[in-house]
């Protein structure tokens, strides 16, 4: 049972959507359940990996692999280590909360969530898959969900950009969007994320393949090629592969100056896309920098990571800014999002084992953070149909477990003691700073504009008059509405408390991997084989 | 040279399917005359029940591995010809089904239609086996044949008919052209039969003769810059010709070029490398592109034909068995995905009378099922995972990058986002956008089995494709030795690489 547990998690999703398709349209408690079983099924076998992943065997555990295609080289091969571990068990948290935030559509919900469903589980794949096909096929297969989930479910947003189009709702001619910047509309923010998302899809596919063809080896296969590489580390080819590799997934990470699609894209979701999308989606991009570039040109990353380390910094402040002086509560929380970022990109770019370990635990706490403030600015779009901080305030008195509950997000985003966001914040500083001193100052910075903005945020919602218009505002009342959060909440503070579990997990797969990262092989056995190599 | 025409039984026995369907076809047809109260169902199918037992025989013939050549090498049966007879009557079966209800619009000509139809299914199956050039000239003009009068069907409709004559005047354009090329290549080689022109020397005359060839030909595929005719032909058509129109024949002239360029010019490959890099990367850039600015379905999906034959011609450049095992399977993800979109198109436009993508705005709330299964054919289209378009653009562009042909993959790997972006504006009009009009649309039985089937294969062989791939491998294992590129020309492929 134990060894079939990832395919448990990979499938029960996917089963579920097709369930879905023969659920009839009328009944919708009965989609609402079939979504919520497999969701459910799926977080506890994910949480049965996460605890039963035994950290003093480390490497991949769970391990199953069937061939797929010998012509191309292909298996199917799952497997997780102490990084696709945790991001596993949070796809999973936030699938099943966002079953659960998502439980008041009305429109269309058998399509909501048979995408979200499909949307959950190509994201899950991707921590997963030990083959770079599969790596790849569920990454671009978890893009295509996402333009349905905006379009058809989102909101317009109203604070972007709102000086050049006051009306908000203007929609543009689809043809010639690229130089329309000042369309704010969900069908443009949607085309926007594909398209980036795409375009980053195939730089990345460009340099999958130009591994697949210069290793020699013929096959897609991380774990083989992690063994024997065959290309030249630091040569112009191995430089190009991981140039590519890198670029290509911090699109969707996403790196200054690639971030653009995000916050657009985080405002126009609907509440439990953007939850996925802020929480894990975006963790696709630094999880595949480590499952292809740490893994496969390890030496390379060594000499090349410096572009993550310079490029976190314009992520950090930039992000900052933008959310300090933005005024629409989603895009605030995408901004911050985008800025935090740069956090993993820091903790990743140090190489050093604390920080590594502190940015792969900052990505699972970040998830939790982010969703449940997505969750709740959705929750309070959704009663008072505005995003806009100042037509809002004085929520407090209408909903005061929703403020409570947003003032604990809110705290575990600026990274407050008690929550795992602290623990992974205070890792990547201290991993950092030996090696990136500027930028650990700059992080520090960072944490003081995100305590700004948020608590700047929560004034404005919660506190100050009541407008009328919002007056019939309602509480998360039932046991429905509130137990997302309550899980959101119960799983940050929880690790947060507790982290030795989960510190253990990610350490033992982020130590081997340093060591070989940051092997120097000897000067002298270069040689010789330089030599041998020349000789006949 | 003399033709020995005393056939035994076992030649016979290769002409089989070919012979088998002729003779179904003539019943079909005297059924049509002699009984009056046939109906326009049981014509379609008993058609489709003569194409049914052919590909179960060239099926057996696989299995059996009964293979052979006729008349002095012109006719060949070997496992290509299998793969693309096979692939061919399963996408004429499918035509004629969407077609059914189609037909009952015409006002006359009705049992013909079928006759058509399947004659021209019959031509192509000749064009897979064609082996020389002689039998390329005249498989090609009996396939098209049956077009000409197929595309100005509707006989009153304006487009129709202006796309019947603009079809004609460039196919008849393209068979002198042809004719012209073979003389030339006649000419210098002194045969016509392509497995004895690979000894043939090189020369401006076999330059320029085959590069008239390939011209005749990428007019049959619509390949930059041979495609003016498409986008209209396409519109004006009746849809389920434009359907027709968009595969079988693609597939057919593809197995002609893998036969000639594979089998008869193997030792000039870095040239013909060179050309198809060209083509490809033309016909991908300018189909895609100029797709983007369309307004109406069909056309769309003309100029996105126009690009994912450019997609196939990646196969042909990289030239090398996996190559050519990409284009096959490639093809088949094609076939399902097109045809799909197409059998969509026709009951959306016999319900609401138009094909302007404006017009299918709401779709999802009108019809989801019409809408979730348009929306996978053009994510297949677009190469998305897991569908089956995306396993072949991966299969064609491992191929390329075996044979190190960077610019090449650079530019399908654009041309991927590019078509992303109006596929999805078909996308976006179907769910995101209100109806206007919120009446159903209903789907008919056959069109359903269709779509079915299609979705069916479009997922199947996206998400399986072992047994496919492992099929058109074994299709193409006479190529197994093909020359390598790199070996043969490294400047030229330093040039196309570079």
């Amino acid at each position: 049972m134990g060894e079939y547990s990832l395919l448990i998690i990979l499938f029960a999703p996917f089963l579920g959507a097709i369930g879905l398709i023969f659920v009839p349209r009328k009944e919708e408690l009965l989609t609402r359940m079939v979504a919520a079983v497999s969701a459910g099924i799926c977080l506890i076998a994910s949480f049965y990996i996460f605890f039963a992943y035994d950290t003093n065997l480390a490497g991949y555990q769970f391990v199953q692999r069937f061939p797929w295609s010998e012509q191309l080289g292909i298996a199917f091969y799952v497997g997780v280590d102490g990084i696709g571990g945790p991001l596993v068990f949070a796809s999973a948290i936030l699938l099943f909360a966002g079953v659960f935030v998502s439980w008041n559509i009305k429109d269309r919900t058998k399509e909501f969530y048979i995408f979200l469903l499909i949307l959950a589980a190509a994201t899950i794949g991707v921590f997963m898959s030990l083959d770079m096909f599969f790596l790849y096929f569920f990454y671009e297969m978890s893009v295509l969900p996402m333009y349905v989930l905006l379009g058809m479910w989102g909101s317009h947003t109203k604070g972007y950009l709102s000086m050049t189009d006051p009306e908000g709702l203007k929609l543009r001619d689809s043809v010639g969007f690229i130089f329309n910047f000042g369309s704010n509309s969900k069908e443009y923010a949607a085309m926007k994320l594909v398209l980036f998302l795409s375009a980053g899809a195939v730089i990345a596919l460009m340099g999958i393949l130009l591994i697949y063809h210069f290793s020699g080896l013929h096959t897609f296969d991380i774990v083989a090629l992690k063994e024997q590489t065959g290309i030249q580390e630091n040569s112009p080819l191995a430089i190009l592969i991981w140039l590519l590799v890198f670029i290509g997934f911090a699109s969707i990470a996403p790196i200054w100056p690639l971030h653009s699609w995000s916050p657009v894209g985080h405002a126009a979701a609907p509440a439990a896309t953007s939850m996925l999308h802020a929480g894990v989606l975006m963790k696709l991009g630094h999880f595949s920098i480590i499952r292809v570039a740490y893994e496969i040109l390890p030496e390379t990353t060594r000499e090349w990571i410096w572009i993550a380390a310079v490029l976190c910094v314009f992520s950090i402040i930039y992000g900052g800014l933008v959310s300090y002086f933005a005024k629409d509560t989603k895009y605030i929380i995408g901004y911050s999002s985008s800025s935090h970022m740069g956090y993993i990109f820091l903790g990743m770019a140090a190489l050093d084992y604390i920080s590594l370990t502190g940015a792969v635990i900052y990505m699972f706490a970040h998830a939790l953070a982010t969703s449940m403030l997505f969750a709740m600015a959705g929750w309070v779009y959704d009663q008072t149909h505005s995003r806009d901080i100042p037509s809002l305030g004085g929520l407090m008195q209408k909903m005061p477990f929703i403020s409570g509950a947003f003032i604990v997000g809110c705290m575990a985003s600026i990274g407050m003691p008690g929550t795992v966001n602290f623990i992974a914040e205070i890792m990547i500083i201290v991993g950092s700073w030996d090696k990136y001193p500027f930028q650990v100052v700059v992080a520090v910075l960072g944490i003081v504009l995100t305590l700004a903005y948020m608590f700047k945020m929560m004034r404005g919602l919660f506190y100050g008059e009541l407008s009328p218009e919002h007056a019939h505002a309602r509480d998360a009342t039932t046991f429905v509405d509130r137990m997302p959060l309550i899980l959101l909440i119960f799983c940050s503070v929880s690790l947060g408390l507790f982290p030795g579990h989960f510190y253990e997990v990610v350490r033992s797969t982020v130590e081997p991997m340093l060591d070989r990262i940051n092997h120097v092989a000897p000067v002298v056995s270069q040689v010789t084989q330089s030599t041998q190599g020349l000789l006949p | 040279m003399t033709f020995n025409l005393a056939l035994t039984g076992s030649d016979l026995l290769l002409l089989l399917p070919e012979i088998f369907l002729t003779i179904w076809l003539c019943v079909v047809l005297s059924v049509d005359f002699s009984m009056r109260k046939v109906s326009n169902e049981t014509l379609a199918h008993l058609s489709i029940g003569g194409l049914l037992i052919t590909t179960f025989i060239l099926f057996w013939f696989d299995q059996a591995d009964i293979t052979g050549a006729l008349f002095k090498n012109m006719y060949v049966l070997d496992h290509l010809a299998i793969y693309f007879k096979i692939m061919i009557l399963i996408a004429t079966a499918m035509v004629i089904l969407i077609s059914i209800d189609y037909v009952k619009s015409f006002r006359f000509f009705k049992g013909e239609y079928y006759f058509m139809v399947v004659m021209s299914a019959i031509g192509m199956m000749f064009m897979a086996s064609a082996n020389d050039l002689l039998s390329v000239f005249v498989t090609l003009e009996f396939s098209t044949f049956g077009f000409y009068v197929l595309v100005a069907y509707l006989r009153d409709d304006v487009r129709s008919s202006e796309a019947g004559l603009k079809f004609f005047i460039l196919g008849v354009f393209a068979a002198g052209l042809l004719a012209y090329g073979i003389s030339l290549v006649y000419g210098e080689t002194g045969t016509l039969i392509f497995p004895e022109m690979a000894s043939a020397q090189g020369s401006y005359g076999l330059a320029i003769g085959f590069i008239l060839i390939f011209a005749a030909l990428g007019f049959k595929i619509g390949a930059v810059p041979f495609h003016s005719w498409i986008p209209d032909t396409y519109q004006g058509a009746p849809t389920p010709v434009t359907a027709f129109l968009s595969i079988a024949p693609k597939a057919a002239a593809i197995a002609m070029l893998i036969r000639m360029f594979y089998v008869g010019l193997a030792s000039f490959k870095p040239m013909w490398v060179l050309l198809f890099v060209c083509a490809a990367i033309i016909s991908m850039t300018y189909g895609n592109v100029v797709a983007i600015a369309q307004k109406n379905i069909k056309r769309l999906l003309a100029y996105s034909g126009i690009a994912q034959i450019g997609t196939v011609m990646v196969g042909l450049a990289a030239g090398t068995k996996m190559g050519s095992d990409a284009m096959l399977f490639y093809l088949l993800t094609y076939l399902f995905a097109n045809i799909g979109a197409f059998a969509v198109i026709i009951a959306v436009s016999s319900a609401i009378k138009s094909d302007e993508i404006e017009d299918y705005s709401g779709l999802n709330r009108r019809s989801p099922f019409l809408a979730a299964a348009l929306f996978l054919f053009l994510l297949s289209l677009a190469g998305v995972p897991p569908l089956a378009g995306f396993i072949g653009k991966l299969y064609l562009f491992v191929a390329a990058i075996e044979e190190e042909l960077y610019t090449l993959l650079i530019v399908g790997l654009i041309n991927i986002v590019i078509s992303m972006y109006y596929y999805l504006i078909v996308v976006k009009k179907m769910y995101i956008s209100e109806p206007i009009d919120s009446s159903p649309v209903p789907v008919s039985a056959p069109i359903k089995a269709v779509i079915y089937f299609c979705v069916a294969g479009t997922l199947f062989l996206g998400i399986y494709p072992k047994a496919f791939i492992d099929w058109a491998a074994a299709a193409t294992l006479m190529f197994s030795n093909i020359a390598k590129t790199t070996a043969a020309a490294p400047a030229l492929t330093s040039l196309v690489g570079g």
